[in-house]
């Protein structure tokens, strides 16, 4: 390690290799990692990744540090390489409709770059004060506007990336239509850090939408707003966002205690009225109470709304199913918390079938061990699947943060062992023993 | 590649017809001639057989005994490919998906559909038509082409402008891997697929991934309303300038496309949809969505072509006028037979705000090269489709236009481009690949195949250089292709 240490700060320069107490914010799992590096330029990681390679030490990339403690824990005598040097907006041409950035800026600062010319990217994950573009594509995360705009495999139309092997590889490009080659930027998005390091990277950007508006519908049962979610989708307006929130999430959104649908819609003044009425009747004919406005402070809560709803929690899931499942699963999942003792908070994109759950700490770990068990049986019987996106490790021992990729797995490793055959990203954290 | 015996290829024969039985093998070169091409017939290659299986299972059992016989083979549509993907560079087999063609469940209340890799891509719109739906993606040649095929090159058409391309449409594949026959499922129904995307990888890795067997695609609910405006121009400057002008004003239709002096004569004379033959060039201007706010959209789009100097700008009266606007602009590459022998047609994309350079650098090269070019293409996208008339009877004139093409490739690198925004890269261009990719990006793709392909007899000499050509600058002389070379194909 003192040498590994002595190639990084001669790489670097040494104000930017932490090691010893200065770790604390970068410690995993109750795991320290043995220093962290922050490279200032693309060549700077490549020269980092060679030589921890080199030195047969594991790299954990980093990037604003809101997702590490997704997947299973990290290895020990692992580098983290940190990407907050690299955070630069590359280009912005608006009458392209792209831009590219440094892996390493945060969401944030890049949309307020591209609202000043009357442009975003059309992502909306949790915590863009910190998330960081590169942590947003690996972690592939996402919000409420997803229905609408879908998600970074949408967006990212090029990339670029250090491979494990510390070359620097391009991928896409930076037109919007693009079919040469590989589609690399798919690679990466999700893919959690194991294939490569993103150090840069092109977006597909949209027009800021004249109006938008956010409504709430609550209503008696969950069910109900599933099927007035169903009725939604099935006619002729085109939310950006339809989400449920169950009547632990909707008290934490400040919409009482009931179940809640929740709508958004965005456009020309004109587009956004009349569909804010089509919805308005919508409701009412299906039950709903009322059709509030709500905030737009609102927004930035709704992909995390579930977790923020309980205090004490043991794990987090979030869950992919078909859309016309999503209540019923919410309605199955909080009957079984419920029946072990235990309370949940469920909120879910719900016309693209993605739900997250919160579930509270309980008393004896097996009842946290046997909800969560149950929880992934019901995505995968609905043909989904479910991930355990946090908890202590006691719990990831007894439930496995991944579901089973069944054969696909295998092509998966294939791809691991040929772009990283030295196991050297993010080694053992990922789906299939990756 | 592996030479066949007499006796060994009426062996295989034999045991193909086992698999999907008799009448489902073709191995007489009479027979074979018709799979030799796809829809770029510059490039021809025989197989030693064309299979037609009509289950997973068959399509598996043709790859076992492919992978024992050490015999290349390749998955094909329709055959409507502009790249000769399709084409079995190494003679092998030709695996035709064409009786595999059912839609096999369509699941409106989660908006997805369940198909068949030969199901025609207008087959699905037309399936789901009744209930208000249609698939988004709409390649000019959707009559045809298959969505199997389109899987393969990760089609575009006119509206992804809007709506993107069929990789934005996939959710889940059904897969027979290449190595062993196993079928393996990418993705599924549902969003988010777990783990690596596979599913995206897949789609547009021009069949050197394995071969689809069922493809779960997203169909969406038909607009409420569309408005499709024409907007005439006497300079095609200015037409180049009104797409920047509409999407500077925030607008985002589902299509602009653009259509040249030239092409705007072939269509008028084929067809006569209405374009005004007199204009130097014609955007066609396409908003759908909500009724309410079109009327607006259009107002915006017109407004901004009338700054950026059109000279008209009228919109569809109905929806005949705009069926028959839509036909000028899906017709045009057949329309270019009223005015030339034949026509190759070129896809690059380049940003869009370099249009008005890039469309100039297009016709300073064909000009140079003593040829003419008609320009119809997705404007909005950047995704040009410069179209190089020329006759195949004049001696060198097929050179030069290869030439030409290669010219306009490097121009749209050059500019921060692609050499390909639909048609794939195939064997056309698997050589440009080093405009755009090095050696170093390359490689990395070539690990990324061997990881779905490790013995390289899916789909070979496909994507990929064949030449030590990485270093190259400057134009690509004209020479003849490797298959050609073997003997395997000829230009004509």
């Amino acid at each position: 390690m003192p040498a590994l240490l002595d190639t990084l700060r001669a790489t670097v320069g040494a104000a930017h290799v932490l090691i010893g107490v200065e770790l604390s914010p970068f410690v995993i799992e109750g795991r320290t990692p043995d220093a962290a590096v922050f490279p200032g330029t693309a060549e700077e990681v490549a020269a980092v990744v060679r030589a921890a390679a080199a030195a047969g030490a594991a790299i954990v990339p980093w990037g604003g540090g809101t997702a590490v403690a997704v997947g299973e824990p990290p290895p020990h005598a692992a580098l983290v390489l940190g990407l907050r040097r690299l955070a630069r907006l590359v280009e912005h041409e608006p009458g392209d409709l792209t831009a590219t950035v440094e892996a390493g800026l945060t969401l944030a600062v890049f949309q307020d770059s591209l609202r000043a010319r009357g442009q975003w990217l059309s992502l909306d994950p949790p915590d863009p004060q910190h998330a960081t573009v590169g942590g947003i594509i690996a972690a592939d995360a996402s919000g409420p506007r997803r229905h609408l705009y879908g998600t970074v495999r949408d967006l990212l139309i090029g990339l670029t990336v250090v491979t494990a092997e510390g070359a620097i590889v391009r991928g896409g490009g930076k037109v919007v239509k693009n079919v040469a080659g590989y589609d690399l930027p798919k690679l990466f998005v999700g893919a959690w850090g194991t294939l490569g390091i993103v150090v840069e990277a092109t977006f597909k950007l949209r027009p800021l939408p004249d109006e938008e508006r956010l409504l709430a519908v609550r209503f008696d049962r969950l069910k109900d707003c599933g099927a007035a979610a169903r009725s939604l989708l099935a006619g002729d307006l085109i939310p950006n966002a339809v989400d449920i929130v169950d009547p632990v999430a909707a008290a934490a959104l400040g919409l009482g205690s009931a179940a809640a649908l929740v709508v958004g819609f965005d456009g020309l003044r004109e587009q956004v009225d009349w569909q804010v009425a089509e919805l308005t009747a919508l409701a009412g004919s299906l039950g709903g109470r009322d059709v509030a406005t709500l905030p737009p402070a609102t927004w930035p809560r709704l992909a995390t709304i579930a977790r923020d709803a309980i205090d004490s929690r043991a794990a987090l899931m979030r869950f992919s199913v078909l859309p016309t499942l999503v209540a019923e699963t919410m309605e199955q999942g909080a009957q079984a918390a419920r029946q072990r003792g235990l309370a949940s908070a469920w909120a879910a994109h719900a016309g693209v079938g993605v739900i997250e759950a919160a579930l509270m700490a309980g008393r004896d770990a097996a009842d946290v061990t046997a909800v969560l068990t149950e929880w992934r049986a019901m995505a995968t019987t609905g043909g989904g699947h479910a991930t355990l996106t946090w908890a202590p490790l006691a719990v990831k021992s007894q439930v496995p943060v991944w579901g089973d990729a069944g054969p696909a797995g295998r092509i998966m490793q294939a791809i691991k062992a040929q772009l990283d055959p030295h196991n050297v990203l993010n080694p053992g954290r990922f789906v299939a023993g990756i | 590649m592996v030479t066949l015996t007499p006796d060994r290829k009426s062996a295989l024969r034999r045991e193909l017809a086992a698999i999907v039985g008799p009448g489902g093998v073709l191995s007489e070169p009479d027979e074979l001639l018709v799979y030799e091409s796809d829809g770029l017939t510059l490039l021809r290659a025989l197989a030693d057989f064309v299979v037609f299986p009509t289950a997973a299972e068959h399509v598996a059992d043709i790859v076992k005994l492919a992978n024992r016989e050490r015999l290349p083979f390749v998955a094909r549509g329709a055959g409507t490919g502009l790249s000769g993907g399709c084409l079995p560079a190494e003679g092998g087999i030709v695996i035709s998906m064409m009786r595999m063609n059912r839609v096999l469940e369509v699941d409106y209340d989660n908006q997805i559909a369940v198909v068949e890799p030969g199901l025609v891509n207008l087959h699905l719109s037309w399936a789901v038509g009744p209930r208000g739906f249609y698939y988004a993606p709409d390649p000019s040649s959707q009559q045809a082409c298959t969505i199997g095929g389109n899987i393969a090159n990760n089609s575009g058409g006119p509206h992804t402008l809007k709506y993107g391309v069929t990789v934005n449409h996939v959710l889940g594949l059904e897969v027979v891997m290449p190595e062993d026959g196993s079928i393996v499922w990418l993705g599924g129904r549902t969003r988010d697929p777990l783990g690596y995307d596979l599913p995206g990888l897949f789609v547009g890795s021009e069949g050197t991934f394995g071969i689809a067997t069922k493809i779960v695609v997203r169909i969406l609910r038909k607009p409420q309303a569309v408005k499709t405006v024409l907007a005439v121009f006497d300079q095609v400057e200015h037409a180049s300038a009104a797409v920047s002008a509409i999407i500077a004003r925030g607008l985002v239709p589902a299509a602009i496309e653009m259509i040249d002096h030239l092409t705007i004569q072939a269509v008028e004379d084929a067809f006569g949809c209405g374009y005004p033959r007199d204009a130097a060039a014609a955007l066609l201007i396409e908003v759908d969505g909500l009724r309410a706010g079109l009327d607006a959209q259009a107002d915006r789009i017109e407004a901004a072509c009338r700054e950026s100097g059109a000279r008209d700008v009228r919109t569809a009266a109905d929806e005949a006028e705009r069926q028959l606007l839509w036909k000028g602009r899906k017709s045009a590459f057949g329309a270019y037979g009223r005015v030339s022998p034949a026509y190759m047609v070129m896809d690059g994309v380049i940003p869009r705000t370099k249009l008005p350079y890039v469309l100039g650098r297009v016709n300073e090269i064909v000009a140079a090269h003593g040829l003419r070019v008609g320009n119809v293409f997705h404007a909005g996208d950047g995704n040009l489709h410069p179209n190089i008339l020329y006759d195949p009877r004049k001696p060198g004139e097929e050179a030069r236009v290869v030439q030409a093409g290669a010219e306009i490739m490097k121009v749209c690198a050059e500019v921060g481009g692609s050499i390909s925004g639909e048609h794939g890269i195939g064997l056309e261009k698997s050589d440009f690949m080093p405009f755009i990719f090095s050696a170093a990006d390359l490689e990395f793709m070539q690990r990324l195949k061997t990881a779905f392909n490790p013995n390289g007899l899916c789909n070979p000499g496909k994507v990929f250089p064949t030449k030590k050509s990485c270093v190259e600058v400057g134009p690509v002389a004209y020479r003849p292709h490797t298959i050609e070379e073997q003997g395997l194909a000829q230009r004509f």
